[in-house]
């Protein structure tokens, strides 16, 4: 291990380098070339930052986009400006922060995106980047201003990213968006130039990120922590707020505060959110709903959400005429809206949780049922769920009376979300265990797979061979909860969760079977089986080889192994004639 | 969780390095503070290894080398085409000091007009701020009040430790710089600032300046921690150790009359 840095050639310097640190904890074999040119490092965080203004002849309007060069298209512009403004009655006076997820328009590459493609397969699937979606994380300010016609203003500052860092950039807002508003733009310009002096996100290091003045210091999870233990990272010098800032977690949200209004049905809520049903959650305002649709989503985590969800939709966007069509049945997302006039539009919509303004924790929620839908009226309906669906499982009373215990003895929020977050873990790994083990089941042994044949093939996911595991390995194993699991199950297959879940499970086993066949063939004497064979062949094979140079760099191989294939590659090579020697060397992927 | 690799070899201070001028000096101890000492000892035997970070920020005009300064420091690596800073760079250096951990935030400010509106975001919390003139051109010294002045709306004047350096030198003859020196020195005294004059070219006394910053932040720090312990102790009354509090000054603070 070496002390010394790096010579890092005037590169700008890496910010509170993190290879100061934990060296042992880096990947190695797979170092990352420092990207060097300008707004690399910003892209690796942002895509760009965009201020909101509102015009009294234009409306909404797109004022500022930095950095400049940063490229939007109409529709997405379109999308963020009726997405950073509140669209509902209540107001939102004086700072208002929320997040909003909308559809990219067209794929563009990233100058060095596979590098970033690097640093997102250590990531837990759950923060994956989506290549279809960006974020959007928004500081609204709306206060009075006699100077301004009509005498509001209002004003948004825009973080647009591929990053579901919820919690890390409403920290970033916090820090920049209310000096925004009164030193406009060098000091966008600093901060985006701050952001630019980040280190990359690499998963699993602490990273040190400088932002106007402070330093916040962040960890971002990776695939391989244990699930379940949140590495808080400890905030080890004197709590000084105006130096630095520990950030607990970067993607988060307080669990707990924001299921408190529809805390009694919680359980029911993951079911629905684990089988993909059409949710939407009204709220009086972007921030509520847009944590809420974020704590539905998170709360089957590790689990993917792999439909659609947006913590804040609006009659705007440009999916509208898509989900709230009347002639379809409502699709498997979740939105977050905060219009009255989505009462009316989504009425035939099977589940909704209508949230009042979340209360600082203090009170004790009541038990409440759950509403018949027919109830819903467009303005003033009570909070709560509106569904007529029957969970499966029956309830846990003793996470509810847990929580409220917990209320009663004023304890911290945080402590609350822990369990509640822990609780939910425990639940979605009583349900996927089983199916992760009988989906392991359908690995072909070790020993068929053969160097001289093509990698064996994956034996297909029977339903009904999955059921019948079920009565010896089911979820009773680890969890106490009774219920029809096998009911939850037969619907769970059918959605869009199973169907993604499965995909990954499937794609991951492929690649580690065709890692375990290339393992197996470069363990062969190559060389000499080519020189039992004929020239055809020989060349044959030297091309399957090099196309597997090539594929295999996304392979979970062993170290070693990809050297193993290129010296097999040049030795047989090198046993040919001249002119073929030269003519192979030339030819396929390399 | 979360050890800390080692700090490198060269970044451990064991004894308090010295002042570039006897006069010139926050302080003409010889070692650290005996409280310093005793506390760091105990710190490194007992239970709890605090780990602390200080902010210095370093302002002053349009390219007088600022970033240079820092870049000779962090990087040991010169360029004097370096691209001006927008806003503010950063650095993070890290130390061992007395066998106790202590990292340096370096906050390195742009010296462009139109960067200054912003500047007070990063002052804040800072615990030494270091002004930068170059010494072959007159205005940039007397600019340093300014930069002083600004810097201090967002700090507490009483507590944080001033640095006023001269960068350059090598541009400077001997005997122009002579002069140059009579006059910093009394902008130092004035603003009650410790002087230095360096040159990121050569690298002259840059190491020797930073591990005495290095140094004095973090018996400043350490002091100031002991202070609020004891009053803790102490209770409601907070006890004001009225030595401790001068004990970087032979007179009272009148930091107004420098700065108006």
């Amino acid at each position: 291990m070496s002390l010394q840095k790096p010579a890092d050639g005037g590169s700008g310097g890496l910010a509170g380098s993190p290879e100061a640190e934990e060296p042992e904890d880096g990947s190695p074999g797979r170092c990352l070339p420092p990207p060097v040119l300008p707004w690399d490092r910003f892209s690796a965080w942002l895509h760009c930052v965009c201020v909101v203004g509102f015009d009294l002849e234009l409306g909404q309007a797109v004022e500022v986009i930095y950095p400049q060069h940063s490229k939007l298209t109409d529709k997405e512009k379109t999308n963020i400006c009726y997405l950073s403004f509140p669209d509902s009655n209540s107001g939102c006076l004086g700072n208002t922060q929320f997040c909003f997820r909308f559809r990219q328009s067209s794929s563009r590459k990233l100058s060095w995106h596979c590098l970033l493609d690097q640093l997102d397969r250590d990531l837990p699937i759950y923060l994956k980047k989506d290549p279809a979606y960006f974020y959007g994380y928004v500081y609204f300010r709306q206060v009075q201003d006699k100077t301004l016609k009509r005498g509001y203003f209002q004003k948004s500052l825009v973080l647009i990213s591929k990053l579901p860092y919820i919690h890390l950039f409403n920290t970033v807002l916090g820090q920049i968006a209310p000096e925004y508003f009164e030193k406009n733009e060098p000091f966008l310009e600093a901060a985006c130039s701050d952001v630019d002096r980040w280190p990359l996100p690499v998963p699993g290091k602490t990273l040190y990120l400088p932002i106007m003045g402070i330093v916040m210091k962040v960890r971002i999870p990776t695939c391989h922590d244990k699930p379940g233990t949140t590495q808080v990272l400890q905030s080890m010098h004197q709590a000084d707020s105006q130096i630095s800032i520990a950030l607990p977690t970067v993607y988060e949200v307080d669990l707990f505060r924001c299921f408190s209004p529809v805390f009694f049905h919680i359980q029911m809520l993951w079911e629905l959110v684990l089988l993909g049903e059409p949710l939407v959650v009204m709220a009086p305002s972007p921030s509520e709903s847009s944590e809420t649709v974020l704590a539905l989503v998170s709360c089957i985590s590790p689990l993917k959400y792999y439909s659609d969800f947006r913590p804040y939709f609006t009659i705007h966007d440009s999916e509208f005429k898509d989900y709230t069509t009347r002639t379809q049945t409502p699709p498997s997302v979740i939105l977050g809206v905060t219009n009255p006039f989505f009462a009316k539009t989504l009425q035939h919509w099977p589940h909704i949780i209508r949230i009042g303004d979340i209360k600082v924790s203090g009170e004790v929620p009541k038990q409440v049922k759950v509403k018949k839908l027919k109830n819903l009226k467009t303005l003033d309906s009570k909070p709560g769920v509106y569904t007529s669906y029957k969970p499966y499982l029956n309830k846990d009373e003793e996470i509810i009376k847990q929580l409220q215990k917990g209320v009663q003895q004023k304890r911290p929020a945080e402590a609350q979300s822990i369990i509640l977050r822990r609780y939910f873990l425990e639940l979605t790994q009583s349900f996927i265990i089983p199916l992760e083990r009988y989906v392991a089941s359908l690995m072909p042994l070790q020993k068929s797979i053969s160097p001289w044949k093509s990698p064996p093939q994956l034996k297909p996911f029977s339903k009904e061979e999955f059921m019948k595991t079920l009565e010896k390995a089911g979820p009773q194993l680890t969890s106490r909860l009774k219920g029809d699991w096998i009911g939850l199950y037969r619907h769970f297959l059918k959605s869009y969760n199973f169907d993604g879940w499965f995909r990954t499970r499937r794609k991951e086993m492929t690649q580690k079977l065709e890692a375990l066949h290339l393992e197996a063939l470069c363990n062969e004497d190559l060389l000499f089986w080519s020189q039992k064979h004929t020239e055809v062949e020989t060349v044959d094979l030297v091309l399957k080889l090099k196309a597997k140079l090539t594929n295999g760099e996304k392979l979970p191989v062993k170290p070693g192994t990809m050297e193993k294939l290129k010296k097999h590659i040049d030795s047989i090579i090198l046993a040919q004639p001249e002119d073929l020697q030269g003519i192979l060397t030339k030819t396929g992927s390399m | 969780m979360n050890i800390l690799a080692p700090v490198r070899r060269d970044r451990v201070i064991g004894e308090l390095p010295q002042g570039f001028t006897k006069e010139a000096a926050l302080h003409s101890r010889t070692s650290f503070h005996p409280k310093v000492v005793g506390m760091c000892q105990a710190q490194r035997t007992g239970t709890v290894g605090r780990f602390k970070i200080s902010k210095i920020i370093v302002v002053g005009d349009l390219s007088v080398g600022k970033t240079c300064l820092i870049n000779r420091f962090c990087k040991d690596t010169f360029d004097k085409n370096y691209k001006a800073t927008i806003g503010v760079d950063f650095e993070m250096e890290r130390f061992e000091i007395l066998g106790v951990p202590f990292s340096l935030q370096l906050w390195d400010t742009a010296g462009q007009e139109r960067f200054k509106c912003i500047a007070s975001t990063y002052y804040r919390g800072a615990q030494a701020i270091i002004i930068v003139f170059d010494v072959n051109d007159v205005a940039s010294l007397d600019h340093t009040r300014q930069w002083l002045a600004d810097a201090l709306k967002e700090n507490d004047p009483s507590s944080v430790l001033l640095f006023l350096v001269g960068t350059k030198k090598d541009l400077s003859p001997a005997a122009q710089y002579i002069l140059v020196e009579k006059d910093a020195r009394k902008v130092a005294k004035e603003m009650q600032a410790e002087y230095w004059a360096v040159s990121s070219l050569t690298g002259e006394n840059v190491r020797e300046f930073f591990f005495r910053l290095a140094a004095l932040t973090f018996e400043g720090s350490v002091l100031a921690e002991l202070e609020r312990s004891s009053a803790r102790r102490i209770g409601d009354i907070v006890r004001i150790h009225g030595d401790e509090r001068d004990l970087y000054l032979t007179e009272k603070r009148k930091r107004t009359k420098c700065c108006p």
